[in-house]
């Protein structure tokens, strides 16, 4: 598989060397984090739009934090600490599994669910944060929090491509399905639908991506691609088509910008968080396009 | 087209510690309008939910289907977020077809939904927000939907709500075309006098069935004096079948 990586990050690398592109290409890891950026912006930003129209942005959040109790359970497993994938998958889908088992079986607000199962993951991943301190150094945690391109290697690469693969081939189809069984469930199920089992293909979906993603973007940070650039896009659109177009573009420009910038200019910032404060950057201008152009006028209350 | 003929027996419904239904049984004749009229929270929708399949009720609601099983559904309002981006167009789409909407529509399915919106009186509306409509606009939007693909049975969940008169003489019409073609429709319908000028049969449901028959027969009854007692019908105009 690294072969396969090979030839675009030769390519990408003589180009640097050739001065086509900034000499920062000349590293692999920078050429590493602009592939994965390829391939988290689409996917991110097109999901995102799923979440912020069914109204998922607490749960993707609590997923993220959920991601981080997965890696001290994985670390107290013995898994590796810097990729503790099985730890954080299983560990997130159980979360996410269960939380909507219970919300369709009580039928309670999605927030106050979403509140409790958030304060109980938080509370586990803080007792096993505490034994895994006396195990690692903790500082090697905040690659899983705040993301670290540096030490992106090939299997996070292929574990990313083969979730988006995956990802994308599930929610295209289901994308219309998806979206009447969040706009109205009975109508939805006149048509064919089935609503619950949408809910949990989804809810999996947005699990398996945010544990996907937290390497270059972070645990903490993840949700944020998830939620900002299709919040920035529904600013300025009215159909779905320019909501889904617009937020993957404005996912993709954050990632090339979160990756690329610090490395151009040498900033001392995370990746995680330069993506997702150039994601906020670009929300920011369409919040004032949004309130100041004629065409966007609402009513007031 | 053959629209399918319903059978309600022992249908009772319990919610927490409510009984919603009990022991409603009544009979849809097939290529009929038949309205179902009752008081607010007397189990009108709970009846349509779980003649659709949505409600854990007892009983048996037997469809007979002549044709193919295709339902039109009104619900009662489209609740939903209004800020979201989301077209006239892209909703009609989004319920008839498997493409992702974002990638656009097929041309024979545009032509298909300009058809319905047209004569839905609202093919101006084709690429206004969902959420800008107003609410009789939303709700012609809602009837639109259902007539794609072409459906057996009808139901109808009082889609006359917020109509104008414009609006309220053009689904009466679609209604009353859709029957005549073969077609069945339920209809939960408050307006009594519509119920009496477009209805074949009506079942007056309060929990279980107070009133079922036609209405000529049924709104002459002593019965529906008492339920309806400032009822001043004019006379039919639409003979019933």
């Amino acid at each position: 598989m690294s072969s396969l990586y090979d030839i675009p990050r030769q390519y990408i690398i003589e180009l640097a060397n050739d001065g086509v592109i900034h000499y920062t290409f000349t590293y692999a890891f920078v050429v590493n984090g602009l592939l994965c950026a390829l391939v988290v912006g689409p996917l991110l930003g097109g999901i995102g739009t799923m979440v912020v129209a069914k109204r998922m942005a607490f749960f993707s959040q609590a997923v993220g934090n959920a991601a981080l109790t997965g890696v001290a359970i994985g670390v107290i497993l013995g898994e590796s600490y810097t990729a503790p994938y099985v730890s954080m998958f299983s560990f997130c889908v159980l979360f996410g599994l269960f939380l909507n088992f219970t919300r369709n079986r009580t039928k309670m607000s999605s927030d106050t669910l979403i509140g409790v199962f958030l304060s109980i993951s938080l509370a586990i991943g803080a007792t096993a944060l505490l034994w895994v301190s006396a195990k690692v150094n903790t500082h090697i945690l905040d690659t899983v929090m705040f993301g670290s391109i540096l030490t992106v290697n090939d299997t996070d690469i292929t574990v990313l491509l083969v979730t988006a693969l995956l990802t994308g081939a599930t929610a295209l189809p289901l994308f219309n399905h998806m979206l009447l069984a969040s706009l109205n469930p009975s109508l939805a199920h006149v048509r064919g639908i089935k609503v619950h089992w949408l809910e949990y293909v989804f809810v999996l979906l947005v699990t398996i991506l945010t544990v996907a993603c937290v390497k270059i973007i972070g645990a903490v940070l993840v949700e944020a691609l998830l939620l900002i650039p299709a919040a920035a896009a529904r600013n300025l659109t009215r159909s779905l088509r320019g909501f889904v177009l617009l937020s993957i573009a404005f996912s993709t420009v954050s990632c090339l910008v979160g990756i690329y910038a610090p490395m151009r200019y040498d900033l001392p910032v995370p990746s995680g968080g330069a993506i997702i404060l150039t994601g906020a950057a670009i929300f920011l201008v369409t919040m004032i396009i949004r309130m100041t152009v004629p065409r966007y006028r609402e009513a007031a209350i | 087209m053959r629209g399918p003929s319903i059978e309600f027996t022992n249908v009772s419904l319990d919610l927490g510690n409510t009984r919603i239904l009990d022991d409603v049984s009544f009979r849809i004749r097939a290529g009929t309008i038949h309205c179902i009229v009752g008081a607010n929270g007397g189990g009108k929708t709970s009846l349509i939910r779980s003649l659709l399949g949505q409600m854990p009720h007892s009983g048996s609601i037997r469809i007979e289907w002549r044709q193919e099983r295709v339902i039109g559904y009104v619900p009662q309002a489209l609740e939903f977020d209004r800020s979201l981006p989301i077209t006239v167009l892209d909703f009609m789409a989004m319920t008839t077809q498997r493409r992702p909407v974002f990638l656009g529509v097929s041309r024979a399915r545009l032509r298909m939904i300009e058809a319905v919106l047209e004569r839905m009186g609202i093919n101006g509306k084709f690429n206004a927000k969902l959420g800008s409509l107003s609410g009789g606009e939303c709700q012609r939007v809602l009837f639109a939907q259902a007539l794609i693909p072409e459906p057996a049975l009808l139901v109808l969940d009082e889609p006359m709500t917020g109509l104008d008169l414009t609006g309220r003489k053009i689904l009466e019409e679609e209604i009353v075309a859709f029957a005549g073609a073969g077609g069945t429709v339920v209809w939960v319908n408050h307006d009594i006098v519509q119920v009496n000028e477009f209805a074949d049969a009506m079942t007056y449901v309060n929990r279980t069935v107070l009133l079922d028959g036609a209405p000529d027969d049924v709104l002459t009854s002593g019965m529906a004096t008492h339920l309806f007692p400032t009822l001043a019908l004019p006379a039919r105009a639409v003979s019933g079948a």
